[in-house]
């Protein structure tokens, strides 16, 4: 069945490629089919003659032409800094300002002003470094990268060449369940501090382009990685780990559609068992997580083509763009040979001297990072999942912390928040710094139940008042009288009240009909407004039901 | 264009500063304002590549007519070389410094100010499209 799925294949926007193979390869199975198809036309109700090919039938097949090449992917990374100042001058940077504002003669290039360094970059740089386990220079300097363009108003970019100010790191990572999950260590090549170009928009009609130079000289941090990557999706978990990190150091926003977080990727690939590595491509215009992942997987399946076919000297050494239109990448321009950016060292900054006190002062300031708290949750036993949501975004892991050291059950607590907490975020696109819900009674709310003063049931009802309008779990119980009836004599006398009431149902059940206890359970429920223990009712119900007191 | 490079070359200042390189044994000498290339010493060695002068004036976006490249190449040549006497230093007991100065950190405050004067700025644009400067079209960056 499956084989004649293939047989029929229409072009899948997904893959372009593999499809124009498999049409090739089986044109002449194509018109058998047909042919079956009119012979039994009369009798069987009429197929489509082009049966649209589900995903994973197609891929498959690729993954059968990729299985025999080992892909090997890089990222360069530039974070934006959310320092309150440029890089070499005091000019403030706020995101949506109105263009050409933010200025003055340093960012803008003019002559006679010289770059002074904000010192917030070494700092943030120290951190990043620290948090990505790499080797610090104590001794670095900058260089200007020489090349013009209209968005570059000195004609040069000051930056670290040869000597950056981290180098010879890794990142820790576990991959998110749903895509096979499992732990991964990445290297990091290396991070420098430099600065950002103005942006350059380019008009659609006529033969000139507009200049905006308020993001120039804003800091950046360049993070390259090893080519340890072998997927989109590891590429893609290195990405947002590299986010979570700049978030939880408060060093950049981390956002990739605002610009403050731009990858690009490099991407080769190689016969398995090959030493020599592949043609490599650079993809640019990768705007979110998913793009990376899904440019990568098609770029990798358009060289595996190209290998198969025997044109592996189609790849050539280039830049291609992402389309997320179209899902796929296409050439910008051919890199012809390396560009020349005469580095020298910058004659007006001096050396970046950083001292072991310094750096060890940081060190001691650092908050604990994401895969450190991901060890600590899984040591305290939840599920990978739980771990991998809680540890996600900061304010969550937070937010988790603090209402454990109220004192909550662990499980629990990661239930609440991941479940109906997380439900009410989402429909209210708030933050979980938002809502009114605090830790403390959180926490309150779970001992609560627990400890059977009231119900599961009423516990979530009042979990929406409490996280739209706060208060406190103690005083609602009161307000509303929602202490949970666990007496058992009480709830007998609610249950005879109700099969006094109901004779009816009661000889319906006598006789067979053992669902009515649902109904009696809930007319009890229903008279003692809520309050009834679930447990406790059940037992008692179903004894008198069966005449047995 | 390329008759302002010229004029950059003659009115260079070349003054070196005598270094604390202990073992140097050839002094620096300090030469006049007006660069006379003629006084070269002879003794140097070239033993650097000679410029490519078409390829240099690309990448500084300079344009040279043939004649000028022809005119130039042996004057860059000679500016090279009298750097080159560089070379003749022993090295073998300095230890690789990464800049030249040894004065550390300038270093500012992360706390904003805004340039009062953007009028002054903006107003020196040769072409402004209010609100962005106008370019013309490049799209490569090489």
């Amino acid at each position: 069945m499956a084989s004649t799925l293939f047989r029929t294949i229409q072009i899948h926007p997904f893959f372009l490629y593999p499809t124009a193979l498999f049409s090739r390869r089986n044109g002449v199975l194509y018109c058998t089919m047909k042919s079956s198809q009119t012979q039994t036309a009369t009798q069987e109700k009429q197929q489509p003659p082009k049966v649209k090919v589900p995903q994973h039938a197609l891929k498959k097949t690729v993954d059968k032409i990729t299985r025999d090449y080992e892909a090997i992917i890089g990222i360069e990374t530039h974070v934006q800094l959310s320092t309150l100042t440029k890089a070499f001058c005091s000019c403030p940077y706020n995101y949506g300002s109105q263009p050409n504002t933010n200025i003055c003669p340093i960012c803008m290039g003019l002559p006679g002003a010289l770059p002074v360094l904000n010192s917030k970059v070494i700092e943030f740089a120290v951190k990043l470094g620290l948090a990505l386990n790499c080797k610090l220079s104590l001794n670095s300097k900058f260089d200007r990268k020489q090349y013009f363009y209209p968005d570059l108003p000195k004609g040069y970019q000051i930056s670290q060449f040869d000597i950056p100010i981290a180098t010879g790191g890794y990142v820790d990572l576990d991959l998110p369940l749903e895509f096979g999950g499992g732990h991964r260590k990445f290297g990091i090549t290396r991070v420098h501090m430099e600065e950002d170009a103005g942006k350059l928009l380019h008009s659609g009609n006529g033969d000139y382009s507009q200049v905006d130079l308020n993001r120039a000289g804003v800091p950046l941090l360049e993070i390259v990685s090893e080519p340890d990557m072998r997927t989109g999706i590891e590429a893609a978990e290195y990405a947002a780990e590299l986010q979570r990190v700049v978030r939880y150091l408060g060093i950049s926003n981390g956002n990739m559609q605002e610009g403050s977080l731009r990858c690009d990727v490099n991407v080769s690939i190689r016969p398995v068992g090959q030493s020599e590595f592949g043609t490599k491509v650079e993809i640019k215009n990768l705007n979110s997580f998913s793009s990376i992942n899904r440019a990568i997987d098609f770029e990798i399946s358009r060289q595996a083509l190209l290998h198969s076919q025997g044109q592996s000297d189609q790849i050539v050494q280039e830049t291609r763009l992402w389309e997320e239109g179209a899902q796929k990448t296409v050439t910008m321009r051919k890199k012809e040979g390396l560009s020349d950016y005469r580095y020298f060292p910058e004659p007006d900054l001096p050396e970046v001297i950083l001292t072991q006190e310094y750096v060890d002062s940081i060190s001691n300031s650092l908050p604990e990072l994401p895969e450190a708290k991901r060890r600590r949750y899984e040591k305290m036993g939840l599920s990978m999942q739980d771990v991998l949501f809680l540890a996600n975004d900061m304010n969550v892991a937070e937010y988790f912390d603090e209402t454990l050291s109220s004192g909550a059950d662990i499980k629990l607590a990661a239930n609440w928040i991941m479940g109906d907490i997380a439900a009410y975020m989402k429909n209210e696109k708030l933050s979980i710094n938002d809502i009114k819900l605090t830790p403390q009674e959180l926490a309150e709310l779970i001992a609560s139940i627990k400890s059977g003063t009231i119900s599961g049931k009423i516990g979530k009802e009042i979990l929406s008042e409490l996280l739209a309008k706060g208060g406190t779990v103690k005083g609602l119980i009161e307000e509303k009288d929602l202490i949970q009836i666990a007496d058992p004599v009480e709830i007998g006398k609610m249950i005879d009240k109700v099969i006094s009431e109901n004779p009816k149902q009661l000889e319906q059940y006598r006789s067979g009909k053992t669902k009515l206890q649902g109904f009696f359970a809930g007319q009890v429920m229903k008279l003692s407004k809520g309050k009834a223990n679930p447990g406790l009712l059940n037992k008692i119900l179903l004894e008198k039901l069966n005449g047995q007191s | 264009m390329g008759s302002r490079a010229l004029l950059m070359l003659t009115n260079f200042n070349f003054k070196a500063t005598v270094s604390s390189f202990g073992s140097a044994s050839n002094p620096f000498f300090l030469i006049k304002n007006n660069l006379r290339i003629r006084n070269f010493s002879t003794k140097t060695r070239s033993s650097l590549q000679p410029p490519d002068l078409p390829g240099l004036a690309e990448t500084a976006r300079i344009s040279l007519a043939p004649n000028e490249v022809e005119e130039f190449a042996p004057k860059i040549g000679q500016v090279i070389d009298w750097f080159g006497q560089l070379q003749a230093v022993d090295l073998d007991n300095v230890e690789p410094a990464i800049r030249a100065d040894t004065e550390g950190d300038n270093l500012r405050e992360d706390v904003p100010q805004t340039f009062e004067n953007k009028e002054a700025l903006i107003a020196s644009v040769p072409s402004y499209e209010e609100p962005y400067i106008k370019v013309p079209k490049v799209l490569n960056k090489e």
